[in-house]
């Protein structure tokens, strides 16, 4: 008994010194001291509201912008996460091919510099992985989460699944046949069937997103089958790596297609922001309508004054704050139109 | 690359030499403190204590923590400081996470920014990492005095309090201090919110309207210091050390990882200057440092200058042929196809889960680190280490000795001794001593329950989790490294280390959670029980064991005897302890990150 009553006074004191006063002084010390760090390193935007942690990176989609690394967090400030992807899991060498199809450029050959989008679509359209044809049934047969993931990604593609299956009864009764465990099929659980028969009757061809107007004047936006676009760049950018396995590319910085620790890394390496000042001073250029090569000038001796080395240069290299940068673009050209 | 390694060792090093006399002058009671802070001191002794007193004072204190975090923790949705309404956690996530806190494990079933209010991880959190820190240290303390033959050990709720508030907190305020001039929060607030530079970019609500980004603070500043001093390992975030805002700098990320190492470094040196044998204890130091060197050199190797496989290519297709009943002819034909490999510049090694402000090595350094001295914070995402780096984190778990937590590291090691000497004395075929006193059945016995309590407690539960639905359920990764999931959860639950391969599906939240993690509860309850046992077991042990060692008679140093301040005693413990580990674990090794890395990448769809 002795033992628990001095049990109680131990925890006392504890609660007293660790709870109160411990986490008191230093609050005062960083209140007073430190203000901004205290607080989350807030920054306000040109017009005096905050707009960011310098710390917390958040997304940008403008051209006009630096973009910075993907995050599996969403860039959610109250839900850090990593992608916990491990390096034999398929996903991840899925997510980066996606990454890299739209922006991949060959590094040598008479398209050097080109980008190879364009040959990822003829190949498709032509309808032959590995000498067979149907792209898109080997993909589903391959990648079988990956096709069902596409069932519901998106509502649309969804309905587009049941339109279908409502329109072919018998290859769904033959699926309820074959898999007695699923009598009532979902849209996800058709997606593999589904492929198989889509891309017989629509070769070389994806269904993807279609805008058009309707009566009323209205833009819709329906799942048809097309023959070019992101979606195929990017799903089928590794497929026909395997079929052209030894093109010389050049590489995409890594920092520029990995996620990071927290989905909240706020920086990307100089050597990513060099590779996008391209699209970044092109685009700025565009909308003041000056002169590319100036523009570009000035935003290259912002990433230089900008960048700095972790531990003064002696832990690694070169990196750069993407919303300090952005916010310093922001500030000197105004609001990207 | 190496000079971050480097330069934690040596700054490691050097202070854990002044700081080790420090800490026995505290630990010994002769710490010339103010009168007011003798009157704590006063209130909580309950006198001088033998072993069983000072072994029951310890648990009955547990208890105490038990039940005290777990009213603290149901409290949580009626307390103050919690403006987001954040209700009360499964009864389950509950159950492990006091559980995995009062046994310094750090073990996260759920994700400090998400369900956590200000006021758990104040009172909750905070109390938990500077008790259960002590707890270990108190333990090695209560081992020294009795290897040093003496019947009464001190006070047991004594050394606790001189331990957390003269060694813990100072070192907390220091390293506090340093942490919020590098940019960690330090605020009773709970949330900023901002609206992004670019309107919109974080997506648009029902209303058409963007929708600003909402960032986590609190009293970030305060948690840190005492996480990382006391090998506790919990992060105020989900994400832990990878977070920007609990290392916000390369600065901020040389003294967490220093400071998780400075303790367990420095106690070995206190050993031996309370044993007045310090070069005994240069011995165990040189030897947990070539272990905790090879660790680290070999996860910076296979990590960071190395490429992710997952995006370099197999030129060569490979074709297998495994033999198989079933199949025509006795074999099975497994084809490999070549794989051609992506465009990505992977110079910086492997950047999957890796932040960049750390510099280039500083996840692989700290993966060994965390894992070595089982302090279980992480700045990267283990799960998306190559996987033959991994097998960095899971040696030093499996080992748990390479400096080990605070206190139980040391005694961990202490069992690998006793089994050593116990090994040599057989094989020049006289009866093993340690410290001139001899080993005797009992210590062997004793010594034995401590040392088989850790393997048990990983390869059993893993295998049977792996079995079943309970793990397979779980595993997020497919092939190998779902196994290797599972097998890290139970290791870190057993090591109380706390990293985790976070993939593994262990999270249900909030209890009215409508759909969490399909095997989380029975996951909750398997590492919470893992823990508890391989906390206990091995510190009750070693205590009997350095009781019944402690008692018997010095015998006088002759020609015959092992010296135990020689290389040549350091090679015995290093041989030791590798083969003992190797014999322990390299089956598991083998079926989980070997068989990841050999097999074929990417594997499956």
């Amino acid at each position: 008994m002795r033992s628990v009553a001095k049990s109680l006074w131990l925890l006392l004191f504890a609660v007293i010194l660790v709870c109160g006063i411990y986490p008191g002084v230093l609050w005062v010390i960083g209140q007073t001291l430190w203000p901004f760090q205290a607080n989350g390193s807030i920054v306000n935007g040109p017009d005096g509201k905050p707009v960011g942690s310098l710390l917390v990176a958040q997304p940008f989609t403008k051209d006009e912008y630096f973009q910075p690394r993907p995050s599996a967090a969403s860039y959610d400030g109250t839900a850090s996460s990593s992608s916990a992807l491990a390096v034999s899991n398929y996903a991840l060498r899925d997510r980066v091919a996606r990454a890299i199809g739209p922006i991949a450029t060959y590094a040598a050959g008479p398209n050097k510099s080109k980008p190879v989008a364009p040959d990822v679509e003829a190949w498709f359209q032509a309808d032959k992985f590995g000498g067979k044809p149907g792209i898109v049934a080997q993909w589903a047969d391959a990648h079988n989460s990956l096709a069902q993931g596409w069932v519901t990604a998106d509502a649309t593609h969804g309905v587009y699944v049941d339109a279908w299956s409502k329109a072919h009864p018998d290859i769904v009764a033959q699926f309820v046949k074959d898999n007695p465990a699923t009598p009532k099929p979902a849209a996800s659980d058709l997606a593999v069937v589904f492929f198989e028969h889509y891309s017989k009757d629509h070769p070389g061809t994806f269904p993807g997103p279609v805008t058009h107007k309707d009566k009323a004047g209205k833009d819709v936006t329906e799942i048809a089958p097309v023959k070019t676009g992101s979606d195929i760049q990017s799903i089928f950018f590794d497929m026909w790596r395997q079929d052209h396995p030894s093109v010389a590319l050049n590489d995409v910085p890594g920092d520029m297609v990995t996620t990071s620790g927290s989905g909240l890394d706020p920086h990307i390496t100089v050597e990513n922001a060099e590779f996008q000042l391209d699209r970044v001073a092109g685009k700025w250029a565009q909308d003041l309508k000056r002169n590319p090569e100036k523009v570009r000038q000035e935003i290259e001796a912002m990433i230089q004054s900008d960048a700095f080395s972790p531990g003064g240069g002696l832990f690694g290299e070169p990196i750069v704050n993407v919303l300090q940068l952005n916010l310093e673009l922001r500030n000197r050209y105004g609001s990207p139109t | 690359m190496w000079t971050l390694p480097i330069l934690l060792l040596v700054v490691t090093i050097l202070l854990s030499i002044p700081l080790s006399r420090y800490f026995a002058i505290v630990m010994e009671g002769s710490l010339k403190v103010p009168g007011f802070l003798r009157w704590f001191e006063r209130r909580l002794d309950s006198g001088p204590q033998d072993w069983k007193q000072y072994t029951v004072s310890l648990l009955i204190f547990n208890a105490m923590l038990f039940i005290f975090g777990f009213i603290v923790l149901c409290l949580q949705p009626i307390a103050p400081l919690n403006p987001l309404g954040r209700g009360i956690l499964a009864p389950s996530t509950i159950f492990n996470t006091v559980i995995s806190f009062m046994t310094n494990t750090n073990l996260q079933h759920y994700s400090g920014d998400q369900h956590l209010s200000n006021f758990s991880q104040i009172f909750f959190i905070l109390p938990n990492m500077f008790l259960s820190a002590s707890v270990g240290f108190c333990a090695l303390t209560a081992i020294i005095r009795l290897f040093r033959g003496e019947r009464l050990i001190g006070n047991y709720f004594v050394d606790m309090w001189r331990v957390a508030v003269y060694i813990y907190l100072p070192a907390a305020l220091i390293i506090g201090v340093i942490f919020m001039h590098e940019g960690m929060p330090m605020t009773y607030d709970t949330q900023q919110t901002v609206t992004t530079l670019e309107p919109g970019s974080m997506g648009t609500d029902d209303h058409g309207q963007a929708k600003p980004q909402n960032i986590i603070v609190g009293p970030v500043a305060a948690v840190i210091p005492i996480k990382m001093l006391g090998t506790n390992g919990g992060g105020f975030y989900g994400m832990n050390s990878a977070h920007p805002l609990e290392n916000p700098t390369a600065v901020s990320n040389f003294v967490t990882t220093f400071a998780m190492m400075i303790f367990p470094f420095t106690l070995v040196l206190m050993y031996g200057r309370m044993l007045q044998r310090v070069r005994h204890s240069v011995v165990i130091y040189t030897v947990m440092l070539t272990m905790m060197v090879g660790l680290i050199a070999w996860a910076v190797y296979w990590d960071t200058l190395s490429p992710n496989p997952a995006f370099t290519g197999t030129a060569q297709a490979r074709d297998y042929q495994i033999g198989d009943a079933s199949s025509p002819g006795g074999k099975h034909a497994i084809a490999v196809p070549a794989v051609g490999s992506l465009p990505v510049d992977q110079h910086l090694g492997n950047l999957e889960g890796k932040e960049l402000r750390f510099g280039t090595s500083a996840g692989a350094v700290f993966a060994a680190i965390t894992t070595d001295v089982t302090c279980g914070a992480v700045n990267a995402e283990h799960d998306s280490l190559n996987p033959i780096a991994s097998i960095s984190p899971f040696i030093g778990m499996w080992l748990n000795c390479v400096f080990g937590g605070k206190g139980v590291g040391m005694i961990n090691l202490l069992l690998f001794l006793i089994v050593g000497v116990f090994l040599a004395g057989q094989m020049v075929g006289r009866s093993p001593e340690y410290l001139g006193r001899k080993v005797g059945a009992r210590e062997m016995k004793l010594a034995m329950i401590a040392l088989l309590v850790h393997p048990i407690m990983i390869l059993g539960p893993a295998g049977l989790y792996a079995a079943t639905d309970w793990g397979v359920k779980a595993e997020s990764n497919p092939g190998a490294h779902g196994f290797s999931q599972i097998v890290y959860q139970y290791s870190s639950a057993s090591a109380n280390n706390g990293s985790a391969f976070d993939g593994l599906g262990v999270t249900y939240g909030f209890n009215n959670n409508p759909s969490p993690s399909p095997e989380a509860v029975p996951l909750d309850i398997g590492t919470g029980l893992v823990m508890l046992f391989s906390r206990y077991l091995p510190i009750i042990a070693p205590i009997a064991m350095a009781f019944y060692l402690g008692r018997k008679k010095m015998a006088p140093v002759s020609l015959g005897t092992m010296r135990d301040d020689t290389a040549t005693f350091g090679f015995l413990l290093l041989g030791t302890i590798v083969i003992i580990g190797a014999l322990l674990f390299l089956p598991v090794a083998a079926l989980g990150p070997l068989a990841e890395h050999l097999g074929p990448i990417p594997f499956g769809g």
